[in-house]
Formats: structure tokens, sequence, C-alpha cells
């Protein structure tokens, strides 16, 4: 069941946190992937607004350099995964689709030991900010449940670069709103003149600053009761 | 209550030649709670997905109405669709107001003008994807002629999802769900785009979209990309709109 593969995601997530005595960060959730996949894992963030100072994280040497090979050469199943809507798997690297597809990036990635890629998108609608990038150095198919693991991880990770974007402390997941939300971030997106990405942002700013929850927010912001104005830094009026 | 056969035939003929190359999952969706109304008589219809956390998504519903979103949305606490979801079976209710387990559902139910409620699931071999929910405006039963024509149209909408030419890996599953639960997520934004941008209420922004793709032969989706990333597409659907006003 779907809802006990994201208890026990979010469990193990805290867990590694704890056993840090860390508040949770993506770190920990790339660890929690790993662990949960069997394979390195690394964030490969194509937003350059959402960054907030940490460029990169990888839970192994492997996983870090194939990020940096993928951004340097701007090609990649990572790369793909962040401008697209699918994930891309690559269960063996070195075949010729492969290496067709990507290459000026396959070659490097084979060569440093890379024999079978996993990428998927780090994205919410239309907001792409990246790709959760797993690899391993064995070459086969992801193990049955382990996609499903891996969105689940992608998803926290998008909600801890959010909320941390937002100076918000990590509790608000942004899946778990319906519709109104995405529909409060369009709205927001042309009050404020910005992309979409951000104006989640601001909306989850907004709710931290003010105590209140995001889904009464964006409710506000629907019925046209709550207005973000270009003037304003950070927050949103109440009529 | 039995459904015209001629007219069961039509709409299953209808909805497979939409299962073609340049298929629009939307859209196609969407078509298909409007022909649950229509042909099994109810109220209004809504298709609800499970994402990677188990919780179900409204992906398409017969009516744009807040009323009716949130009333399939709240499902995820208590109601029909969460136990249809969670059993994998259709549940039927006749009567709402005797539905003493699920007391908040019940209240909104009755609130938005519904009196009988039926979820069917939608499934694959062993899994549960979703389910397709239907309102009735008054008391009584489905009847075994429509509940059969209502899981068959679930069963359709299951297909349509999975619209590959076989699902030989659990993977494809996980994906193109998520692939539906993205591409909603992307007309959500872009209802709040145009909506501001327009000055006019989500769902007519909605039926603008839905106007727009379906004169220019594009898929829901791929409108709302470009309204949700300013790009001419989507200033040609804002365009579009105020011509017609």
């Amino acid at each position: 069941m779907n809802e006990k593969r994201a208890s026990r995601i979010w469990a193990s997530i805290v867990k590694c946190a704890s056993r840090e005595g860390a508040p949770v960060s993506v770190r920990h959730v790339c660890l929690a992937c790993a662990e949960a996949v069997s394979a390195g894992v690394a964030v490969f963030l194509s937003d350059s607004t959402l960054r907030t100072g940490q460029l990169v994280f990888a839970t192994d040497p492997l996983g870090e350099e194939l990020v940096e090979l993928q951004t340097t050469a701007g090609e990649g199943p990572a790369v793909d995964a962040a401008a697209g809507f699918e994930p891309v798997l690559v269960p063996e690297l070195g075949v010729e689709w492969s290496r067709g597809r990507w290459p000026g990036y396959v070659p490097d990635a084979v060569r440093a030991g890379a024999k079978a890629q996993f990428s998927i998108p780090l994205r919410i609608g239309a907001v792409r900010l990246g790709a959760l990038d797993l690899s391993r150095r064995t070459s086969g198919p992801l193990a049955a449940g382990a996609l499903a693991d891996a969105m689940v991880c992608a998803d926290a990770v998008l909600a801890l670069v959010l909320d941390r974007a937002a100076g918000a402390g990590g509790e608000d997941r942004f899946f778990d709103h319906g519709a109104e939300l995405h529909q409060a971030a369009g709205m927001v997106s042309v009050q404020l003149g910005v992309p979409v990405g951000e104006a989640m942002v601001r909306l989850r700013a907004h709710a931290y600053a003010h105590g209140e929850r995001l889904g009464e927010v964006a409710k506000a912001v629907v019925q046209r009761q709550l207005r973000f104005s270009a003037n304003d830094k950070s927050e949103g009026e109440h009529r | 209550m039995s459904v015209p056969d001629a007219r069961v035939t039509r709409t299953f003929v209808e909805l497979a030649d939409t299962l073609v190359a340049d298929f629009d999952l939307i859209e196609f969706l969407h078509l298909l709670t409007v022909r649950c109304v229509e042909l099994l008589a109810v109220e209004a219809a809504g298709l609800l997905l499970a994402n990677s956390h188990g919780v179900l998504n409204v992906v398409a519903a017969s009516g744009e109405e807040v009323r009716l979103l949130e009333l399939l949305q709240l499902q995820n606490e208590e109601g029909a669709a969460i136990d249809c979801y969670r059993e994998g079976r259709a549940i039927e209710c006749p009567d709402v107001t005797r539905a003493a387990q699920w007391p908040v559902f019940a209240r909104a139910a009755q609130e938005a003008g519904f009196a009988a409620v039926v979820a069917v699931p939608m499934r694959l071999r062993n899994e549960v994807v979703g389910a397709v929910n239907l309102f009735a405006a008054t008391t009584g039963e489905l009847g075994p002629d429509r509940l059969s024509v209502g899981q068959a149209l679930a069963d359709i909408a299951t297909i349509g999802i999975l619209h590959e030419r076989t699902l030989r890996r659990h993977e494809v599953l996980v994906e193109q769900l998520q692939t539906a639960l993205t591409s909603r997520i992307t007309i959500e934004q872009a209802k709040g785009v145009l909506a501001e941008r327009l000055g006019i209420g989500v769902d007519e922004a909605f039926a603008s979209l839905r106007l727009f793709a379906r004169s220019h032969r594009r898929r829901l989706a791929e409108v709302a990309t470009s309204v949700v990333e300013r790009q001419p597409e989507g200033e040609a659907v804002a365009e579009a709109y105020r011509r017609t006003r």
C-alpha cells in the first residue's frame, strides 16, 4: 500500500537525521533513498534560484562525479529528467542507444565506473527544479518498488528545498495539498511577476511568517481575499 | 434501470478511438467522467488517482464546481472513494443520510446536493490505482446494470492511463500515474495564472484552456505548461479568451 510506503520512507529519513542529531535535510533524504533502492543518490538542481547555498548532495563519490559530469557536459539522464516529465531509466549505461543519446557524457560516466543510472524529475506540475539521480556500479533494472520509493524521496527533496528557500522549517508537505495550492501559486506568480516555483516559496514564507497553514493561505488567495503585491518584500495583504 | 445498449457501445468506441498516438490523457479522463454522468444518469462523476504517497488526487471531474472538487478531495480522510481504494471493490451508499461511518463526507455530500454515492475501483491486475466516484441527486441503488457499466468505464480509464503496448515493468505503471498527476498539477497552476491575468474564476480559466487545446489540437497539459512558463502559446490562450469577450 502506498500509504505504508510513504510512512516507511519518512520514518527512514527521520532516523537518518536523528542518527546525526541534526534536523531533517536533503542529505538525509538521499541517505534514506540510497538505503531503500541500493544505489548511490545525488541531487541535481537545475534551478539556480533555489540552490540556497548548498550546491549538490551525493551519498557517494560516483554519484557526485556523475552530477558534475552532466553539469559540465550539459547532457545526461539527469539533465533530460530535469527538463522533462518522466523518469529516465538506464539499466545499462554502456549500451548503444545510451551512448548515442548522450555522447558527451556516457563514455566519461562509464569510465568513472557507472553501469546503471536512473534519474527522477524534481518537479511540481510545470515547476522544474532538477532531478534525483540514482547510480550503480552494477547494471540491471531497479528492484520492484524501488522506483516508487525513489519518487517519494524526490517529493521529500522538493518539499525540503522549497521550505528552506522560504526560510521555513520543513514541516509542510506540498504534496498533501489539493488543487487550490497550485492555483494559488499560479495567481501569485502573476501578482508578483515571478516564476511559479518562486510563487510557491512566497506562499510558504507567508504562511510561516503568519503562523498560518499553507492550505488556508492558498484558499485565501484563490478566494481573492489575500493578494501579493510586487512592492511588498515577502508578504501578502489581506483584504 | 438499464443502460441503453447503443449508447454504451458508442461511448466505448468513442473512448477507444481516443487511445491513439497523440492522445491527451487529461482530456480523455474528463470526457470519461462526462460520459459516466450521461450513461449512468447520475449527477456528477470524479476520477481520483493515488500518488506514490497513497494520497488520492482528483485528476478529472464532470464539472469544475469547487463544491464537487472539494467533496472528492476530502475523501482522503473518509468516504466512499478511500474505502473503495483500500478494499479494491465497489462501495455503494444508496442514502448518504444513513452513512454513519462517514460523518464529514456525508454532510459535505448533502450540502453539495447529493443523496447517494458509489465508488468503483480502478485496478490493474492486483493493484488498485484509484477510484471513480459517482454522485446521484436522489437516493436509491445504482443497480447491477449501471454498476457493471460504471466498472467498465473505470476499466477503460485505467487502460487509458496505462497507455502502453505491454506492461512489462511495474515501473511503467508508476511512471504513467506520475505523469497523470503531474499533468493535473500543471493544469491547476495554469488555471491560477489565467484566472489572475484575465480576472476570471478558475473554472472559466479551465474552460478557456480546454477550448484552446481542442481547437489547436494540442494536449491540455502542453498548453497548460506554455501558460505557466509564459511561452508564446500561453499568451495566445489569453488573447483567444479576450477576443471572445
